[in-house]
């Protein structure tokens, strides 16, 4: 009848789609980084990508910028990635909803084990970094009330507005302990934003105080203050790859991979990659690939 | 916890966030009002240019939320401000495309009984043709206010707030909770705002066009 | 980066056509449903009208909690934002069948499943059609929002752009995004036209 042509065109249409939708699995051998949502932890991402691409024949399916530390942890645990950048406070105290331990290398043995353990999740080395949560108000807030620590932040701290990441809202690290360990009123309503946009608020004066990452490019950038933890709610944060176990028995050579990387991006270089990133606005891949090259890591 | 004891819990920020997604809708549906109900007017008057203005704003209306805050956050910054920007021109088609429609398909023998009786244009378009097109207008103020409902939810992420706030908490953390607490109170916020406005269509429908669908 | 956008273009195209296929096979199952037993045609109506009303962030967030990250989830969504302009024109266009040719069928022998798909059906086809076309232009827009729920396509950059506030990456992702919807539109419309001429 009538339209009998354009029905068989559409049923045929519809027969390609669903063969594309069943040999979906485009197979091989690949592995699937992935990162947080936020420049450094995709720089991080994107250099184990680049580092695997170049060091093994694993093909590297990129997942990065897919949300918040839970979406990568699920997302690890389940399977549909096998690595991603983590930091030892982070899986301390959110992940294993744990107390914060102060020292650094205890912090790392006690997270390593028990994700071992919990989530058959392998800590690889650390890779030389610090990134401690912290909190940074402007320069012109520091100046009006010479504040230094985070004691001395609870005095003013009802003239000050308050912006962070949603994320930050929901850990046990975050703004309810923080501001319950101090005493913490901040004026009006805490602002929550996309992570990657705290810097702009504060440096608009949308907001006057943020939680900020030590090694964050736009600290410098925007003449921020860096206040003092003094009674120690912040963990410590060592940066390391983690991988699930399986795919490591399935990829051994992954490890000795990406500890090529242990120590070799400390405090000072994660600045400044974060700073080319963020402040210069360079292309990720670009900024991890200059990078790899100067240190010899890559062609 | 359950999904109560996280409500009860939370109960406050929940608050905060509707008023505030509540306060967003509201104000750019009437920015959008105050913009698309004249203009509507003036096209009608003006029927040539209507075609490209309609294809104008129903371009805007392809964009995605996304790219849309995308360029409001580079042009204002942070906060209320470009979200309103955003939202308020989301909201002028539907207004605009159903204002225009329901003056045009005002029946001429209405007009010219009004012409007859002596009526002038500004008496004629008060008092017939925006009368007659009431509920089109209103129609399309419904159908406005349930996009900026759910286009209010992705302004959290350039610090808006409102409920989306909640829905991305949960995004970032994986965590249910917040994302069924923000989910559920904007998805009926946007049914009792459709309700309510269709309800008042009905009111305000002229008993002779009753029949007549929108 | 420019050079990453082709299988961006592709998975967004990939992720739209799946959904398409299954909106389109569910959406006119129960257009028929709605047509055929009277008593759940409103049901269907209404069911498929107040899932458009649920805020699509909100849809997809719910979503995610029961399909986890990834593509399906962002199918799933657009599946069912889909269902309302398909159901609704499959419906409109099954119910508005004269009655003369439909008795012309039953007089020709036909039983109801036959007279469905050799009379009522391709009569309804450009209804149906016009249908799909608003299905498959709205799911090019919606499916961008893909990114927030671990799905790729051309929110990718969208939304990087949208954190770094780079005006060319938004437009990267953007600009192929409205293009396809107009380019889409376009096209389907004018198989719409010529569908309409030909059953005049």
């Amino acid at each position: 009848m009538k339209h009998n042509k354009s029905m068989v065109i559409l049923l045929v249409v519809m027969v390609l789609a669903l063969s594309v939708t069943i040999t979906g699995c485009w197979g091989g051998d690949a592995i699937t980084i992935g990162s947080k949502d936020f420049s450094e932890n995709i720089t991080l991402g994107e250099m184990f990508a680049q580092l695997v691409e170049a060091h093994t024949d694993l093909k590297v399916n990129r997942k990065l910028n897919m949300g918040g530390t839970f979406v990568c942890f699920e997302a690890i645990k389940n399977g549909d990635i096998d690595i991603y950048p983590e930091y030892t406070g982070t899986g301390l105290t959110a992940q294993l909803k744990m107390d914060v331990i102060s020292d650094p290398d205890e912090a790392y043995q006690v997270v390593a084990a028990e994700f071992d353990r919990q989530f058959g999740v392998k800590w690889l080395e650390p890779l030389g970094l610090n990134n401690t949560y912290t909190l940074a108000v402007t320069d012109a807030v520091y100046q009006k009330y010479q504040v230094e620590t985070y004691s001395d932040l609870v005095k003013v701290s009802q003239n000050l507005v308050f912006g962070a990441e949603h994320e930050f809202f929901d850990r046990q690290d975050g703004y309810d302990g923080l501001v319950k360990m101090y005493g913490l009123k901040f004026k009006g309503e805490p602002k929550k934003m996309n992570a990657s946009l705290k810097y702009q608020a504060i440096g608009n004066g949308d907001i006057d105080v943020t939680d900020a990452f030590a090694t964050d490019g736009p600290i410098k950038q925007y003449n921020l203050k860096v206040l003092e933890d003094d009674k120690g709610f912040f963990p410590p944060y060592y940066a390391a790859p983690i991988i699930r176990k399986d795919t490591l028995e399935d990829h051994p050579e992954l490890e000795e991979v990406l500890n090529q990387l242990a120590g070799l991006v400390d405090d000072p270089t994660m600045t400044e990659l974060n700073y080319q990133v963020d402040v210069e606005g360079k292309d990720v891949e670009v900024v991890v690939r200059e990078f790899l090259q100067s240190k010899g890591l890559l062609d | 916890m359950g999904l109560i004891e996280f409500i009860s819990a939370n109960y406050i920020d929940i608050q905060k966030s509707l008023l505030r997604h509540i306060e967003l809708v509201g104000i750019s549906v009437s920015i959008g009002m105050v913009i698309s109900i004249p203009l509507g007017i003036f096209l009608s008057r003006h029927k040539r240019m209507a075609g490209t203005v309609l294809a104008v704003a129903g371009t805007i209306q392809t964009i995605p939320g996304l790219v849309m805050l995308g360029f409001a956050l580079i042009l204002f910054g942070i906060g209320m401000l470009p979200a309103l920007v955003v939202l308020s021109l989301y909201a002028i088609l539907p207004i605009l495309s159903n204002t225009y429609t329901g003056i045009t398909e005002v029946e001429q023998r209405y007009i010219e009984a009004g012409r007859g009786i002596g009526m002038t244009n500004m008496q004629i378009l008060y008092e017939v043709e925006l009368p007659l097109a009431l509920p089109s207008i209103i129609s399309g103020i419904r159908i406005s206010t349930v996009y900026i409902v759910s286009w209010a939810t992705l302004a959290g992420l350039i610090g808006a707030g409102g409920l989306g706030d909640l829905i991305w908490t949960g995004l970032s953390n994986y965590n249910s909770k917040y994302i069924l607490a923000g989910a559920i109170p904007s998805a009926i916020l946007a049914f009792v705002l459709s309700g309510l406005i269709g309800f008042l269509q009905r009111l305000l429908t002229p008993r002779g066009l009753k029949g007549v669908r929108v | 980066m420019s050079s990453n956008l082709a299988p961006l273009i592709f998975e967004h195209m990939l992720i739209v056509i799946i959904a398409t296929f299954f909106s389109v096979a569910l959406g006119v199952v129960l257009g028929v449903i709605a047509y055929w037993v009277r008593h759940v045609d409103a049901i269907i109506l209404w069911t498929a009208e107040a899932i458009q009303t649920i805020p699509s962030l909100a849809l997809l967030a719910m979503l995610m909690i029961f399909f986890g990250l990834g593509n399906t989830t962002i199918i799933v969504g657009l599946i069912l934002y889909a269902l309302l302009p398909i159901v609704r024109n499959t419906y409109t266009g099954l119910t508005g069948i004269p009655n003369h040719l439909k008795d012309a069928a039953r007089g020709m022998g036909m039983s109801k499943l036959q007279r469905l798909i050799r009379v009522e059906l391709p009569l309804s086809f450009p209804l149906i059609f016009s249908g799909i076309k608003i299905a498959v232009v709205n799911s090019l827009s919606i499916a961008v929002m893909g990114v927030l729920i671990g799905a790729g396509g051309l929110g990718y950059p969208i939304y990087r752009g949208v954190q770094t506030r780079n005006l060319a990456r938004i437009l990267s992702g953007a600009v192929p995004v409205v293009l396809m919807a107009l380019v889409f539109d376009y096209f389907m419309s004018k198989i719409e036209q010529r569908l309409i001429k030909r059953a005049g």
